[in-house]
């Protein structure tokens, strides 16, 4: 159907059930891991990941692709420079139907916005009329199915501070994600407590 | 209006202050001509002709990074420039080569072992240039606000606001990073990036929006357009690592356990070996570029015998730095052995190196260094006093004369004077003893100091 389902079919894959979540890690050919998160009522994805590796080696970093961001917890890290905590954020999920992203903290009425599709880039871009905010959202799974994005599927929406892009999902990335879920059902998961040996 | 300009001196203070004086901070280069020969003062060095022209011909093979492993050793007598010249050196040399300075007495600790150390500094010194891609903020400065708390102990706050054509963002910096701003003297209206995980600040000008108060910045200031779009970015910059960076990187341990591991104590040898074989094949691959450096040992007397015979072997390796040593010995014991050598380092080792004799300064020369440091320590002194100051300087020690040029400035300042003169000198040498008079001075009351007697027993021992 797609490479890229060929290329998760013949990834090495470990997988974890917990409660109806179902977490799949995926070890991909060119040295990347990514993991994903599975609602296995609903069949959707909660969360996914990405291991970032650097050049000069050492522990990489998770990159969350959809879902919440990880909170900051006890790194001991110095922050050199960070953004603001009232500054906005992005954070995307998908549901049944669609694609969202939500951007936090952006407190202006919703004329001020506009959210265009831009096929050649593969990506949408959020600008603002008062030139407080710009963003370039880019779309993964569009990048990997070599979908282009279209204007007329994209909705918006402002409440509490809050502007909530919606992208209808089209046709093939659905038939994608079918086709995935059904080869997640598929894999033998490993339940929460279990192990391989019996501890004395 | 007298308070205002209190006020107004007070704040060009605190820009300036982070750099403190230090005993070589006048100096900012070797003093060398296009063609590498030695101009008699420059760049805050005098005299010393023939080993700065020395210094200039082993910078130059730094700079073609061709040779490995070469040892060259300063000799001279104490207050002769030998510092001075290797701090010249890594001024000459620039920010991209890594240049580690380290007295020899560093290596002698309880946490790791003696070559481990050196081992250490010989990494530090050995840069690989890479392409790696980065977070990059790139943005017009709108406000820098940095606020210390009102009790004046504790971390302070800093903001940054940057804007792009597009978007405007606010920053909360770390202790670092207000550092550095302070020390770039970032203002609002200028156009810098910064490297997110380093932190490093680049200023690329001032943005055209600002261009009307052109009467109030210099001359060659550059103007930029505002940057567009968002301003946080990805790009593939180029910068210098050192090997031992990478060592650190990828030794620490993982998971949980990086929570208590604090200093890199000794890094594993396997770790050091794979990473050798990657930089190599990076190499080969033209991903990255090899930046020999110099590793400065001052004091290299401090070494034991164990150190130099490691220094030997580690000479020859292809990927070691150029090592520049100082001492200021004569023929005495080498550490850790009976057997006396010349500078306190075996012939073998001795034998390796290429030795740079510094010499006394004549007292020409002694005045021009005096006067240089009195402007470093911004201290006026009539000419007379000067004089003096350099016939203490002849008769003493040039340490000694330059530490007179502070206390007798205070000792003027005390009495109101816009300029030092011969009274404050003298003031100041009879307040602080040299070491020669010291030692007069023990030498006429040795009998009422406590201890007398043990001093008698040894030197009846050695009898």
């Amino acid at each position: 159907m797609s490479d890229w389902l060929t290329t998760l079919k013949n990834a090495k894959r470990t997988c974890i059930q917990q409660g109806n979540l179902r977490k799949v890690h995926y070890d991909l050919p060119n040295g990347k891991e990514m993991v994903e998160e599975y609602n296995m009522d609903t069949g959707v994805v909660n969360r996914r990941a990405w291991k970032i590796k650097k050049d000069l080696g050492g522990e990489g970093q998770w990159l969350i692709e959809l879902g919440d961001p990880e909170p900051p917890g006890l790194s001991g890290e110095q922050v050199l420079i960070k953004e603001n905590a009232s500054q906005p954020f992005v954070s995307r999920r998908v549901t049944k139907r669609s694609l969202e992203w939500r951007i936090r903290n952006l407190p202006y009425p919703i004329e001020t916005y506009s959210v265009t599709a831009e096929p050649e880039n593969k990506y949408l871009t959020v600008r603002t009329t008062n030139k407080k905010y710009f963003k370039k959202l880019e779309i993964p799974e569009f990048e990997r199915l070599n979908i282009l994005p279209e204007q007329s599927k994209i909705e918006i929406q402002h409440k509490f501070n809050t502007l909530i892009i919606t992208y209808e999902k089209p046709e093939v990335l659905k038939n994608f994600e079918k086709a995935l879920f059904d080869e997640i059902k598929t894999l033998k998961a490993k339940h929460e407590g279990e192990m391989d040996c019996k501890p004395s | 209006m007298a308070v205002a300009a209190a006020a107004k001196v007070q704040e060009v203070r605190e820009i300036t202050r982070i750099e403190r004086i230090g005993a070589h901070s006048h100096i900012r280069g070797l003093g060398l001509d296009d063609s590498l020969e030695a101009r008699h003062v420059s760049q805050g060095m005098v005299g010393q002709v023939a080993a700065r022209r020395a210094a200039g011909i082993v910078l130059q093979m730094v700079r073609d990074g061709r040779i490995a492993g070469r040892a060259v050793l300063l000799a001279g007598q104490p207050g002769t420039g030998k510092t001075a010249i290797a701090t010249g050196l890594a001024q000459a040399l620039g920010h991209d080569t890594p240049f580690t300075s380290m007295a020899g007495s560093e290596i002698y600790s309880l946490e790791m072992s003696k070559t481990e150390a050196l081992t250490q500094a010989i990494r530090k010194s050995i840069g690989v240039r890479i392409k790696e891609e980065s977070e990059i903020i790139e943005g017009e400065v709108v406000e820098v606000q940095i606020e210390r708390p009102a009790t004046g102990v504790g971390t302070k706050v800093g903001k940054l606001i940057l804007k792009s054509t597009d978007m405007e963002t606010v920053y909360d910096l770390g202790g670092k990073m207000i550092d550095s701003i302070l020390k770039e003297k970032v203002q609002s209206g200028d156009v810098i990036t910064i490297d997110k995980a380093t932190g490093k600040i680049s200023r690329l000008g001032r943005s055209f929006t600002r261009a009307r108060d052109y009467d109030a910045t210099g001359q060659q200031t550059r103007f930029v357009q505002c940057p567009e779009g968002e301003l946080q970015k990805r790009k593939e910059v180029v910068h210098t690592v050192t090997l031992h960076e990478i060592d650190v990187i990828n030794s620490r341990t993982h998971g949980f356990l990086a929570l208590f591991s604090g200093d890199t104590g000794e890094i594993k040898p396997e770790v050091r070996e794979q990473i050798n074989g990657k930089v190599a094949e990076w190499r080969e691959e033209g991903k990255a570029e090899i930046i020999p450096g110099v590793l400065f040992i001052d004091e290299v007397h401090m070494l034991d015998i164990e150190c130099f015979s490691f220094l030997n072997r580690a000479l020859e390796n292809e990927m070691s730095p150029i090592v520049i040593m100082a001492t200021n010995r004569g023929i005495t014991r080498i550490r850790g052995t009976n057997y006396h050598s010349p500078h306190g380092i075996p012939l073998d080792l001795l034998d390796r190196m290429i030795i740079v004799p510094t010499v006394p300064y004549d007292e020409k020369e002694l005045k021009q260094i005096l006067s240089i440091r009195c402007e470093e320590e911004d201290c006026q002194m009539e000419d007379k006093a000067l004089e003096i100051l350099t016939k203490i300087c002849t008769e003493t020690s040039l340490r000694y004369a330059i530490q007179l040029i502070t206390t007798s400035g205070l000792i003027a300042r005390k009495r109101k004077a816009p300029e030092v003169g011969i009274e404050d000198v003298k003031k100041a040498y009879m307040l602080f003893f040299d070491e020669s008079r010291s030692i007069q001075y023990l030498t006429d009351y040795q009998k009422q100091f406590m201890f007398d007697q043990d001093d008698d027993l040894t030197s009846m021992d050695t009898s």
